[in-house]
C-alpha cells in the first residue's frame, strides 16, 4: 500500500549499496572526527582510556577506597555511630530501605541535600548506598558528600539486597 | 486529463523520518552533554571492553546526531537509514541481552541521569523505532513510492 517493488531505472541496488558504505563509513569517521575533536576542548575532558576496574571506581579523588564491608557497616549501625543515606529514587526508598536510613535521590540531590545533611557534622561517619553491584548512584552521592567537605563517607555496594540478605533491620512500606 | 496522486506514502516516508530524526537528535544531546554519565552507562551495560567504554561514550552521541539531522534534511540517506538499523539491532540485543540475564542498570536510552532502568517496555520502543527504520529502508533501497501515472 504505501511502498511499490519497482526497478531503478538511475541507479542499480549494486550501486546503491556501494553508495551506503561509503556513506556509512564517511559519517563513522566524521562523528568519531567530532567526537574526539570537542572532547579535546572540553573543560570535563573524557580520558579515552580509563581503568574500569570496580576498585579503582570504588577510589575518592585523594585515593581512598570508599567501600566498607557489610560487616563494618552492621558494627557501625549497631552503635548508632553513623548515618546512612538511601541514593535510590524516593519510590524505592519508600518501597523499602535499611532501617533509619535517610533518602537522598542522586537525582534529587541540588534540590534536598541541604535538608537532609543539615544536622550531621563534617566527620560524621555516613555510609551510602544502592541496589545492584553496578549501581552508581551511592558512588555519585559518597563523592557529592566529600566534594562538600564530609570527611567520613563511605559506599556499602549493594548495599540494599546485601542488608535484606544478611536479615539487618529494614523498614518496608507494607510493615507500616 | 490529470490523474489525482496519492500523497499518502509520500507522506509515511517523510513523516517516519523525521520522527526518526527528532527521536535521534533528542537521545544524543543528553549524551554529548554528560560525556562521563554516558560512560558510565556504557559501563554498567557490561557488554564492551573496558578499553572500549570512553570512546564509545565519545564517538556514539555524535553518530546518533549526525544520523538524526541527515534524516530531518534528507542528507545521505542511503548511508544513514543502513546505521540506523544497524544502531537499532545492536542496542535491542543489549537490552535483551542485559533483560536475560537480569541486570538492573539505566537504561540510558533518552537521558544519562535518569534513573529508568531497561525493561520490556524499553525494548518494545527501541522495536517500534526499528520498524519505522526497515520501513525506511525498504523505501531508500529499490523501492519506490507509488505515485500513480508520471
Amino acid at each position: 500500500m504505501f511502498i511499490q517493488f519497482q526497478e531503478k531505472t538511475s541507479k542499480t541496488l549494486g550501486q546503491q549499496f556501494l553508495q551506503s558504505v561509503w556513506q556509512c563509513g564517511a559519517m563513522f569517521a566524521l562523528a568519531v572526527f567530532l567526537g574526539f575533536s570537542i572532547n579535546q576542548f572540553r573543560d570535563s575532558r573524557l580520558p579515552l582510556f580509563e581503568d574500569g576496574s570496580m576498585e579503582a571506581r570504588l577510589m575518592s579523588p585523594s585515593g581512598e577506597r570508599l567501600d566498607i564491608t557489610l560487616v563494618e557497616a552492621k558494627k557501625l549501625f549497631l552503635q548508632e555511630a553513623v548515618i546512612i543515606i538511601d541514593a535510590r529514587p524516593n519510590d524505592d526508598y519508600e518501597k523499602g530501605h535499611i532501617r533509619d536510613a535517610r533518602s537522598l535521590p542522586w537525582h534529587e540531590v541540588d534540590q534536598r541535600f541541604m535538608e537532609v545533611t543539615k544536622d550531621i557534622s563534617v566527620d560524621t561517619p555516613i555510609i551510602t548506598y544502592c541496589d545492584g553491584e553496578t549501581c552508581e548512584l551511592s558512588h555519585h552521592l559518597a563523592n557529592f558528600l566529600l566534594d562538600l567537605g564530609f570527611t567520613n563517607v563511605r559506599i556499602l555496594v549493594n548495599g540494599w539486597t546485601k542488608w535484606q540478605n544478611a536479615d539487618l533491620p529494614i523498614k518496608k512500606e507494607d510493615a507500616d | 486529463m490529470t490523474k489525482k496522486r496519492n500523497n499518502l506514502p509520500r507522506f509515511f516516508y517523510h513523516g517516519a523520518r523525521l520522527i526518526l530524526g527528532v527521536i535521534f537528535i533528542y537521545a544524543s544531546y543528553d549524551k554529548i552533554l554528560h560525556p562521563k554519565a554516558f560512560a558510565e552507562v556504557v559501563y554498567n551495560y557490561q557488554i564492551l571492553p573496558d578499553g572500549l567504554i570512553n570512546v564509545t561514550a565519545i564517538f556514539l552521541p555524535w553518530l546518533e546526531i549526525l544520523m538524526g539531522v541527515f534524516l530531518i534534511v534528507g542528507f545521505w540517506m542511503p548511508g544513514t537509514i543502513i546505521w540506523c538499523n544497524i544502531l537499532l539491532v545492536v542496542y535491542i540485543g543489549a537490552l535483551c541481552f542485559n533483560l536475560a540475564r537480569g541486570l538492573d542498570v539505566n537504561c540510558g536510552c533518552f537521558s544519562t541521569t535518569k534513573g529508568s532502568s531497561i525493561s520490556i517496555e524499553t525494548i518494545l520502543w527501541d522495536a517500534a523505532f526499528l520498524v519505522l527504520s526497515v520501513y525506511l529502508f525498504f523505501v531508500v533501497f529499490g523501492l519506490k513510492f507509488n505515485e500513480g501515472s508520471k
